[in-house]
C-alpha cells in the first residue's frame, strides 16, 4: 500500500532542520506562497484511517506516536511560531496538503502573526478538599452557627443537624475552591495575551488522589514571562496551605491558541 | 535547558528520562519519582495533541484522530490491571479496583 503524509505543523519560515534523526524521523517541509507545511511518509499500516482508530486503543502505541508528533514540533518551534496540528492529521499526496496551504493561506498567516513571540503554558490546579476541609471551613459563619445548633440539640434533631452540617461543608468547599481559582486564573490573565480554560479531568485520567479543580491554558508574551512567574509564585504561597495544588508546564506549542476553521 | 522555578520544560523533563535512563538514579523513590513525571508530561501531551490543535475537515485529508480522553485513560486503567492480573495468573477482579 502506498505511504501516507503526515502532518505536524505549520510555519512562516522554511524549518532549519527536517531529519529528526534521533527519533527515526526524516520530514520535509511543503511550500506555498508565504508557508511551509512539516511533513514526512508514514505507513499505512500505522495511519490508515481504519489502522489509526484500532491503534487509538492501543495505549503503547498512541503514546510512543504522539511523543514523536509532540517532539518533531518542538524541534521546530525553537526558531520560530507553529501552527500545530492535532494529533494523526494525515494526507494521500503532497497535492493535498499544497491545497490545504492554498485554501488557508490568509488565515495560517493571520493566526502565525499572532502568535509570534508568544508562548503556551498550561495550569492544572489540584485539590485535596477531603484533606483541607477544616482548612477551608475555618471561619465560616455557616458552620459556626450549625455547630451551636447541634450542641444545644437533643440527640435526635443533633443527628439531622449534622447531616444538615455536612451538605453546608460541601457548598463551602465549592464555593471557595471555586474563589480561589476565579482569583488565580483572573490574576494570571491579567500578564496573558490569550487564556483558555479547558475541561477538568477525572481522577481516572489524571491518577491523581487530589480532585482537579482548574485547567487552563495561557498565551504569554515571551517578553512578560517573567511576570506570569511572579504572579504564580504569588499564588502558590497564597493558597498552598488552603489546599491548592499547582501543577504548571510549558513552553507547551500553542494548541489551545490556534483555534479557526479550517477547509480542507 | 532552562528550568523555571515554577515548572519544568517539558524537553528538559523528557530529555532526562530518555537520555539518562538509569545512571542518573539514586535509589528507588527518585526511580517512582521519575516515572511520576513522565506519567503526568504524557498526560499533558494527551490533553493537548489528542484534543486540541489545528482541525481540518473535508475531503483532502484521510484521517485525524477523533477519540475522547476520558476513554483513553480509562483504556489505560483497564489494560494495566488486566496485564498485572494475568502477570500474576489471578482472575480478572473489578476493573476499577486498584492492583494491590
Amino acid at each position: 500500500m502506498k505511504e501516507l503524509l503526515y502532518l505536524y505543523c505549520v510555519t512562516k519560515d522554511k524549518p532549519s532542520s527536517c531529519n529528526f534523526e534521533d527519533l527515526g524521523i526524516k520530514a520535509h517541509p511543503i511550500f506555498f506562497s508565504g508557508t511551509y507545511a512539516l511533513v514526512s511518509w508514514v505507513s499505512p499500516d500505522d495511519f490508515s484511517e481504519d489502522n489509526l482508530k484500532k491503534h487509538l486503543a492501543d495505549m503503547g502505541w498512541v503514546e510512543k506516536n504522539i511523543r514523536l508528533h509532540e517532539k518533531v514540533i518542538e524541534e521546530i518551534m525553537k526558531d520560530q511560531a507553529v501552527l500545530p496540528f492535532k494529533f494523526g492529521t494525515v494526507f494521500e499526496n503532497e497535492a493535498n496538503v499544497e491545497k490545504l496551504l492554498k485554501t488557508n493561506n490568509i488565515g495560517f498567516k493571520a493566526v502565525l502573526a499572532s502568535l509570534d513571540g508568544k508562548e503556551e503554558w498550561g495550569l492544572k490546579i489540584y485539590c485535596n478538599s477531603e484533606y483541607f476541609k477544616d482548612a477551608l471551613c475555618a471561619g465560616n459563619e455557616r458552620i459556626t452557627e450549625i455547630d451551636k445548633e447541634i450542641t444545644a440539640a437533643g440527640k435526635g434533631k443533633a443527628y439531622f443537624l449534622k447531616k444538615k452540617k455536612d451538605e453546608i461543608i460541601k457548598d463551602v468547599i465549592n464555593e471557595k475552591i471555586s474563589e480561589y481559582t476565579k482569583d488565580c486564573f483572573e490574576r494570571l490573565k491579567v500578564t496573558a495575551v490569550d487564556t483558555r480554560i479547558n475541561k477538568i479531568l477525572p481522577k481516572e485520567v489524571t491518577e491523581k488522589k487530589e480532585d482537579m479543580v482548574l485547567n487552563a491554558a495561557f498565551l504569554i508574551n515571551n517578553k512578560r514571562i517573567k511576570e506570569f512567574e511572579n504572579v504564580l509564585a504569588y499564588l502558590k504561597t497564597k493558597y498552598t496551605d488552603k489546599g491548592l495544588i499547582f501543577d504548571c508546564t510549558g513552553p507547551w506549542p500553542p494548541y489551545n491558541f490556534c483555534k479557526r476553521t479550517h477547509n480542507g | 535547558m532552562t528550568a523555571p522555578a515554577h515548572g519544568r520544560r517539558i524537553i528538559s523533563v523528557k530529555g532526562h528520562t530518555m537520555d539518562n535512563p538509569i545512571k542518573t538514579l539514586q535509589d528507588k523513590k527518585s526511580y517512582l519519582d521519575l516515572r511520576k513525571q513522565e506519567r503526568v508530561t504524557l498526560l499533558e501531551v494527551l490533553d493537548r495533541a489528542l484534543t486540541k490543535g489545528v482541525v481540518i475537515s473535508g475531503d483532502i485529508v484521510i484521517s485525524v484522530a477523533d477519540v475522547d480522553l476520558v476513554y483513553l485513560g480509562l483504556k489505560v486503567l483497564l489494560s494495566s490491571v488486566e496485564t498485572m492480573e494475568r502477570l500474576r495468573g489471578a482472575p480478572i477482579v473489578g476493573p476499577m479496583q486498584e492492583p494491590t
